[in-house]
């Protein structure tokens, strides 16, 4: 019913971005999302289009995987275009009925904000397909690390979401069993009325909540046992380490930054 | 090889454990046990349901602490709170449900997860994690995602993760509880070939008999005391006297008894179906 589940999207390889550490994807990928905000000219736009086909073909994905990543949100992309098409502001009016005025400006402007919508889904897809879920936990957990001393709980985030990503399958495989037991004993949840239907998964959630909390306090007991006792003092088997390639990805965003900076205020400005 | 003189590695002296249920009420769920298991020992643990066999497990660790008497693991009382972590160290546990003790989304980072605890280096932790997923021979699974490993390979991991801690003694609380027969076959396998090979300690609970014919020494329990305890050719002999704790004896030492009962002469400590094939040919 559930059948086979795969966590995050992430697509093995191992391309130039693959090997990245995750914390220079993290902050590279931030670096891009900056970058993207700042584009206004059609140039810049071209520029960053250029960008996000380059990311893809040096980390070696399917472009189409990377497009069909906008997916999720083609409604919201083409509601924004819309929105933008037909009440446009403006001066040069090309069509007006009532309320619906559509303006070349208009048109421009949802162009660009469904574009920058589009980069910005995919250049973080990229990171996501690039990166294994667990991989990225740890990317967090050194990112956060420095934010300790104003209380954010960087270790405890980490295990949670270790934890979370280590039980997801268990407790979906659970649920699969649940909904057969409880539909051979006749139980439906099929038919009715939304409420009716929000009521009928009862019998699953509660058998679930229980059989949960009786897996969280195995495991506690199980983590105590091991010698677990909260972050400090703990290390890692896998040692995050920066490399070249993490520098030659640094320079890259921040090249990208500079370079929409300049698009955007630099002497070429006033002409594009 | 016998070794009666070496000092106990587990040293248990009129352990009593009380604790409250639900009602309010006090149960004694270990009365006066004492018990010494040496290094490198096999015992395995048997008793029904509520015989207080996986209390006792607890204590061995510290995951329980004494009501009354002491429980010491290479001369550390589980009392004394600086010793904790050290004792933990020293006797890994291994529980019934393999999913609820695997705690990271890949096999190496989960045999990993103890040293990490501990603060040992990550070159030495690579060692380790290597050195244990090999004892337990699931070497090629140790990039895979728990969910997908069967229940035995669950087990043996969870195994690996004593071992990587550097557990010399590992409490198995019914680790095959859980599992089809041939994850049975596979822990079993696996717990014989540790204490044999590398000399771990174990002390293994079950209420399968089956699995405790290849111990040292077999401890019956009952209703938190120890009943009797012998090899297990001696245990199982008491053919009736398991019944009647509602544990079935080894069908081998059964079939014997009842032999014995029609007149056969049969020798004594017929355990294992070779044993008795042998006896019958």
């Amino acid at each position: 019913m559930l059948g086979d589940i795969t966590l995050g999207q992430y697509y093995p390889g191992n391309s130039f971005v693959h090997c990245l550490d995750p914390r220079t994807k993290i902050l590279v990928t931030l670096l891009l999302i900056v970058a993207i905000f700042l584009a206004q000219s059609v140039p810049a736009y071209v520029a960053l289009w250029v960008m996000v086909f380059f990311v893809i073909a040096i980390s070696k994905l399917p472009f189409l995987l990377v497009f069909k990543s906008v997916k999720p949100l083609l409604f919201i992309i083409l509601l924004t275009l819309a929105m933008h098409v037909f009440v446009g502001q403006g001066e040069t009016v090309l069509y007006q009925w009532k309320f619906i005025r559509i303006t070349q400006e208009g048109i421009a402007m949802g162009i660009k904000m469904s574009m920058r919508l589009m980069l910005l889904l995919m250049i973080s897809s990229v990171l996501t397909f690039t990166t294994s879920p667990i991989v990225l936990t740890d990317g967090i957990e050194s990112l956060l690390r420095p934010f300790r001393c104003i209380g954010v709980p960087a270790h405890e985030l980490a295990m949670m979401m270790t934890i979370a990503l280590r039980f997801i399958p268990t407790l979906l495989e659970e649920t699969d069993r649940i909904i057969k037991a409880q539909t051979s004993r006749g139980a439906d949840f099929q038919s009715g009325n939304i409420l009716q239907k929000a009521k009928n998964m009862l019998p699953i959630l509660i058998p679930l909540f229980i059989s949960a909390f009786r897996r969280a306090d195995d495991l506690a007991v199980a983590m105590e046992a091991r010698c677990y006792r909260g972050g400090e003092g703990r290390t890692r088997m896998h040692q995050l380490a920066y490399r070249g390639g993490d520098a030659a990805a640094f320079v890259f965003g921040i090249a990208m930054i500079v370079f929409l900076v300049l698009l955007r205020w630099g002497p070429l400005a006033a002409k594009l | 090889m016998e070794t009666k003189q070496q000092a106990p590695f587990i040293d248990i002296k009129d352990l009593s454990h009380i604790y409250t249920d639900t009602e309010n009420n006090e149960v004694l769920a270990l009365d006066k046990v004492n018990l010494a298991i040496r290094p490198g020992e096999f015992v395995a643990v048997i008793g029904t349901n509520g015989s207080g066999k996986s209390t006792l497990a607890r204590h061995l660790n510290a995951l329980l602490l004494p009501s009354e008497g002491t429980v010491k693991i290479q001369g550390m009382d589980t009392l004394d709170e600086t010793k904790l972590w050290e004792i933990r160290q020293n006797v890994g546990m291994v529980f019934q449900n393999p999913d609820n003790q695997i705690v990271a989304a890949v096999v190496e980072e989960d045999v990993a997860f103890g040293p990490e605890n501990i603060g040992v280096p990550p070159d030495e932790i690579r060692q380790r994690v290597e050195d244990a997923l090999k004892a337990v021979g699931m070497t090629e699974y140790r990039t895979r995602a728990p969910h997908l490993l069967s229940g035995g390979q669950k087990q043996r991991v969870a195994i690996a993760g004593t071992l990587a801690l550097g557990s010399n003694c590992i409490v198995l609380d019914e680790p095959t509880a859980m599992l089809d027969p041939q994850g049975r076959k596979e822990i079993v396998g696996t717990v014989r070939k540790l204490n044999k090979e590398k000399h771990i300690t174990v002390v293994y609970i079950t209420h399968n008999m089956v699995e405790a014919i290849h111990a040292d020494r077999v401890v019956v329990m009952k209703k938190g005391r120890i009943l009797f305890q012998g090899t297990p050719q001696e245990v199982f002999s008491r053919v009736e006297e398991l019944e009647e704790l509602g544990l079935e004896a080894p069908l081998a030492a059964k079939v014997a008894f009842e032999l014995r009962k029609t007149g056969m002469k049969l020798p004594q400590g017929i355990i294992t179906n070779e044993d008795l094939a042998q006896a019958l040919a």
